[in-house]
């Protein structure tokens, strides 16, 4: 009963177009800015999320450029301890080179082969094949490899056809074993060597780092040979300050993986101007929003005067007050929220065709970033009426 | 509630009443709970403004009004606004109504300010005993001052108090319904216990005053 007197005596419709116009701005200002959100979360579900990482992404070798200009081009120990700071990389792993000589050939005439060859190893947690095979007893002959897939393709698409043998698949390599001779003080040793599984990360020929270890001790014939690549392992390769750091340094790894990198920065850049929008037009629509409380206020001056001397509180007439304007702001916000959710579930459906995989609701983020903004409409609200009662009380 | 006032005098009239004695501007007098009490004077000797003081509405005084001897000055706000929900009514002289609001929505407001005192049906009883029950319903801008001055009597009566502070009350009204007005507000001040402060022109027996004091 009292509201509906008072609502008699403080006529807020000062102006429903006014009113109307501070709430359009209102919700234009909160879809920019919840769009921004949402966009920015849907971007790292997108560059993060599970069902979007391919398993080689995350690690990749680096090197050093190669430009002729030096008979090696190896990492130092600075350099690697430089990498090992970078916040964007996670973990580092060096390849160890073998320091013997070794050849492997094929044990039957109906696949001949022989070549002189090398072996590298490097930590098994950075390497992308999962084999119960993958490990060197010490004193077993044989030895388990992993071989780059390039490897395989070059063979059966380049080497075969063109010397008229047989292609193999990956479980034809796999069965067959490999007379490795390890060559020590003139005299071959022989080895088994079994081909366990193939890699798409390293495109080096993998032996176990405790056979390594062993056989550089027993059958090396150069010094310490420093790295020539390391594998990092990085949460995210498209990091453009990756990118940056790798060319100050003059270090190179798969272009691919890095090139995501430019389009990274310019979304950024659309992002955080959409924030920026957003924010700059929010803070308008508060303006907006606080100067028609005022104006209801301050037109309304003599009638407020005249309930406060009747008897009317402060308290009152603030309690009353926002319930003009509040609901206005809680209905707007569930508005944006709502367009915000149907927009995203077309994106969804949209970005699902092209094998991107985003959540078909709204993030929590944009739920919090918008009860935040009610909040902030509530103080900005509350703070005006306050101050303006106040005033119109002298 | 006791009411003190001390070396009271308003600023704009404080060379008028320093020239000539007063019960009430600047000497020292309390209103005890439950008086009835009369202010007789001539126009202009500040009737309205004791009374505007007296309500908080008026602050440009030197010396001090104490309620319950706490000064009026220092309870504002939500204070202020408690203390005149429930323990001071008033009638003003220019009765203060709002224009575009009923009658019966001008008494229906106070009375629902704080927890009611009365039922709404009491303000028809009251309309009925001051003979404005037809024009409940009008809007308060287009009643005569009698019918106005009667509307803002039952809009102070429907609240609780304490004390009723009353400005030349029944200005614009004839004898029988001066009597009237005032046997019901004696009723509804004996029925609270309640004192009350009137200014009028002139003297009279409307009422059995425990004080008359001349400004």
């Amino acid at each position: 009963m009292l509201d509906q007197l008072l609502k008699k005596i403080i006529r807020t419709g000062v102006g429903r177009s006014r009113f109307i116009m501070a709430g359009i701005g209102l919700t234009i200002a909160m879809l920019l800015i919840l769009s921004a959100v949402q966009i920015q979360v849907n971007y790292n579900e997108l560059l993060y999320g599970k069902s979007n990482q391919d398993s080689i992404a995350n690690f990749l070798v680096v090197a050093k450029v190669i430009n002729g200009n030096k008979r090696e081009n190896v990492l130092s120990t600075e350099e690697v301890e430089k990498l090992k700071r970078q916040p964007f990389i996670e973990k580092v792993g060096l390849l160890t080179a073998s320091r013997f000589k070794v050849s492997a050939q094929s044990p039957s005439d109906r696949f001949p082969f022989y070549t002189d060859m090398f072996f590298e190893s490097v930590p098994d947690e950075f390497i992308d094949v999962k084999s119960d095979d993958w490990k060197w007893e010490p004193g077993s002959t044989t030895i388990p490899l992993i071989i780059p897939n390039q490897f395989l393709d070059l063979y059966n698409f380049g080497f075969a056809p063109s010397q008229n043998l047989m292609q193999l698949t990956q479980s034809m390599v796999m069965a067959l074993p490999i007379v490795l001779n390890v060559t020590y003080q003139g005299q071959p040793i022989r080895f088994t060597g079994k081909v366990v599984g193939f890699s798409d990360r390293i495109s080096s020929v993998l032996v176990p780092q405790n056979f390594l270890a062993m056989a550089n001790k027993q059958f090396g014939t150069q010094g310490d040979a420093r790295p020539s690549r390391v594998v990092i392992r990085t949460s995210d390769p498209g990091n453009p300050e990756l990118a940056k750091f790798l060319k100050d340094n003059e270090l190179v790894t798969d272009a691919d993986k890095t090139r995501f990198s430019q389009y990274r920065r310019i979304v950024n850049t659309v992002v955080n101007a959409s924030w920026l929008t957003g924010a700059a037009m929010l803070l308008f629509a508060l303006l907006v929003f606080s100067l028609f409380i005022q104006l209801t206020i301050a037109s309304t001056k003599n009638e407020i005067n005249l309930l406060v001397t009747i008897g009317a509180s402060p308290k009152q007439l603030q309690r009353f007050l926002m319930k003009q304007f509040l609901p206005a702001n809680v209905i707007i916000t569930l508005v944006c929220l709502a367009v915000i959710t149907i927009l995203q579930y077309v994106l969804q459906a949209f970005l699902a065709k092209q094998n991107m995989n985003v959540s078909s609701w709204v993030s929590w983020y944009t739920v919090v970033t918008a009860a935040v903004i009610l909040i902030v409409l509530w103080l900005v609200n509350y703070s005006t009426i306050k101050k303006y009662i106040k005033e119109t009380e002298k | 509630m006791e009411i003190q006032l001390q070396q009271l005098v308003p600023i704009p009239l404080k060379e008028k009443f320093s020239q000539r004695p007063s019960n009430i501007w600047n000497t020292g007098i309390a209103f005890r709970a439950g008086d009835w009490i009369k202010i007789v004077a001539p126009s202009g000797t500040g009737k309205t403004t004791l009374m505007n003081i007296l309500y908080k509405v008026r602050h440009d005084y030197e010396g001090s009004v104490k309620w319950d001897n706490r000064d009026l000055k220092s309870i504002t706000g939500d204070d202020l606004a408690k203390l005149r929900q429930q323990n001071v009514s008033v009638i003003f002289q220019d009765l203060r109504l709002f224009e575009n609001l009923t009658a019966r929505e001008n008494i229906e407001l106070n009375r629902v300010l704080q927890k009611p005192f009365y039922e709404a049906a009491t303000i028809d009883d009251m309309a009925g005993l001051l003979g404005i029950s037809h024009i409940l319903e009008q809007r308060a801008g287009v009643c005569s001052y009698g019918e106005q001055q009667r509307i803002a009597i039952i809009r102070a009566l429907v609240q609780p108090f304490e004390w009723l502070i009353m400005d030349e009350p029944f200005s614009h009204l004839d004898n029988a319904n001066t009597h009237k007005a005032a046997d019901l507000i004696a009723t509804e001040c004996k029925k609270r216990k309640a004192g009350f402060v009137l200014t009028d022109l002139d003297e009279d027996s409307l009422f059995p005053y425990t004080h008359v004091y001349s400004l």
